[in-house]
């Protein structure tokens, strides 16, 4: 029931971009992202649509299922696109009876869409070709010149990697609890909101206490290896920027600046 | 009557992690029976309880059950899970209710039976566990182990389940704990005249009380026969990973080193017959 959940899962590789260090990739997804709204233009778009196709490419993972991560967010997408074409005013494009659509309506409306897509596109590369482990490694680096400030960077790191490791343990947990009330006749189906939100009650309950089961018992598990927090830990892998890395930085202030080119090009003609 | 006609169940399909659980089964079990289910870890036992239960659907393949094929459109689901009763493994972590009492009679109210025939039914249930009276109006919570998952097990047993299926009742209980409810379950066979399946990898928990077994091997059955005669193919079983009951193993040395002992020996009892029989001579 929860198996074919892509968002946030991580696909085993060892292409070029599974193999950039999770530093690189996830100040790629800073920067890319930031890109994504800075566009002003379908040439922008078109530059970025073209880079993000390259990184799917390169990094093997069938295109069937990088857009899979697409599906949950279908109806918000939906609902964007309709609020923002038909709540937008300028010049009029199609008026009929209470419902109009402007011209500014229909741009605003795509680049809502666009912007939506590759949000998830660019942001499912980063945790589709970065084990969770990796992930949490690259921010707990990217956060500790924060330390000074007092900003506890390995522990919010442990907490996300423990968090991030329990949850298909806790979704298998669900399913296995969801099969026995079912085997014993509950219904989640049927009856009203009322009903339904009562018929959860019998999965929260023994969800909850396995969650706090499982945590008390990770907690006894890390005081036996005497772990004592971040301070004068050493790690079994170092990051390191390779060579790699480098190309990596390369195609991406190519795109930057490609995009840049497009929004100056964008103000001289009109596309 | 319980029919598999190629079943087959594939997780994660088209994924990364595509895995077939079980593949091509074809398998009959006659009601009545009390049939054991073996066979190591990943060998595709509990995906095939599953898909009995009609909790999960076959990738391919028909299971009728009685007549009736689950998952076809003139099929109501609910009403053959009430028929096939379900302990999964480590069935404790399921309990929720408030007072034991509650919790075994969240099957029977599911089925919507009055109030005195629920109170019929969580009763006899919770006797034929052995549960005390005083413990109903408890708290599920506040009990051991052995108890909690005595609860479970009473559970599924007060929907009075026609055919009853227990995914490894007895992992991590202690071996009074272990014989306990292996007696216990020995017991409602005989006195319900229900169907039972047992699904264990433990050859000596099997060996005592099933007539029937069917032994899994790669997601495939194996073998499928009398308990007597799957332990005739001790070699067999042990190059599935399977170990035999010690005193088959036993038996397997004392007839290579000459002593003209029948095959198929798996319990004490009847070892203890044989080795007198041959000594007699």
């Amino acid at each position: 029931m929860f198996k074919d959940i892509t968002l946030g899962q991580y696909f085993p590789g060892h292409s070029f971009i599974h193999r950039l260090d999770p530093r690189t990739k996830i100040l790629a997804v800073i920067i890319y992202i930031t890109s994504i709204f800075c566009i002003k233009s379908f040439l922008g778009y078109a530059v970025l649509a073209a880079f993000t196709v390259l990184c799917v490419l390169s990094s093997k993972i069938p295109f069937k299922f990088v857009l899979k991560g697409l599906k949950p967010i279908m109806i918000f997408v939906i609902i964007t696109a309709i609020f923002n074409l038909f709540l937008t005013d300028g010049k009029i494009l199609v008026r009929w009876s209470f419902i109009t659509i402007t011209y500014e309506g229909v741009r605003l409306a795509i680049f809502m869409v666009l912007r939506l897509f590759f949000l998830v596109l660019g942001t499912s590369i980063l945790t589709l070709t970065t084990s969770p482990i990796a992930l949490t490694d690259g921010i707990e680096y990217l956060l500790s010149p924060l330390k000074k400030v007092g900003v506890p960077a390995h522990e919010l790191a442990m907490m996300m990697t423990i968090a991030l490791r329990f949850v298909p343990t806790l979704l298998e947990e669900t399913d296995k609890i969801i099969k026995a009330q079912t085997a014993r006749g509950a219904d989640f189906e049927s009856g009203n909101l009322i009903n339904r939100a009562k018929a959860m009650i019998p999965i929260l309950i023994p969800l909850f206490i396995s969650a706090f089961r499982r945590a008390d018992d990770l907690a006894v598990a890390m005081e036996c290896r005497c772990y004592r927090g971040g301070e004068n830990r050493t790690r079994l892998r170092e990051l390191k920027m390779k060579k790699g890395d480098v190309f990596g930085w390369f195609a991406l202030v190519c795109l930057v600046g490609l995009i840049v080119l497009a929004n100056v090009a964008y103000g001289r003609i009109n596309i | 009557m319980i029919k598999l006609t190629d079943v087959s169940y594939t997780y994660m399909t088209g994924g990364p992690f595509e895995k077939a659980a079980v593949s091509d089964v074809n398998l009959t079990l006659n009601n009545g029976d009390f049939i054991g289910l073996m066979g190591h870890t990943g060998s595709g036992k509990s995906t095939l309880i599953q898909m009995i239960a009609g909790l999960i659907k076959p990738t391919s393949g028909t299971i009728e059950i009685d007549g009736q094929t689950l998952h076809s459109k003139d099929c109501n689901m609910r009403k053959i899970r009430f028929k096939t009763g379900l302990v999964m493994q480590y069935p404790e972590y399921q309990l929720f209710e408030e007072t034991v009492f509650k919790d075994i009679a969240f099957g029977p109210s599911n089925m919507q039976l009055p109030d005195e025939d629920i109170k019929r039914r969580v009763e006899f249930a919770a006797d034929l566990v052995g549960l005390a009276p005083e413990i109903l109006e408890k708290s599920p919570f506040e009990l051991s182990g052995g108890q909690k998952r005595r609860v479970a097990i009473a559970g599924v047993l007060a929907m009075e389940p026609q055919l009853l299926i227990l995914d490894e009742p007895t992992a991590g209980l202690d071996p009074a704990g272990r014989d306990e409810i292996l007696c216990k379950i020995k017991d409602m066979h005989r006195r319900l005249g229900i169907t039972v399946i047992l699904v264990s990898h433990s050859m000596e928990d099997l060996a005592n009380i099933t007539n029937r077994i069917v032994v899994m091997n790669h997601g495939r059955v194996a073998m499928h026969d009398k308990t007597s005669e799957i332990f005739k193919k001790s070699e067999e079983l042990q190059k599935m990973g399977l170990a035999v009951p010690q005193i088959t193993e036993i038996c397997e040395k004392l007839r290579a080193a000459g002593l003209p002992l029948s095959e198929g020996i798996y319990t004490v009892e009847m070892a203890k017959a044989e080795i007198e029989k041959v000594l007699k001579k």
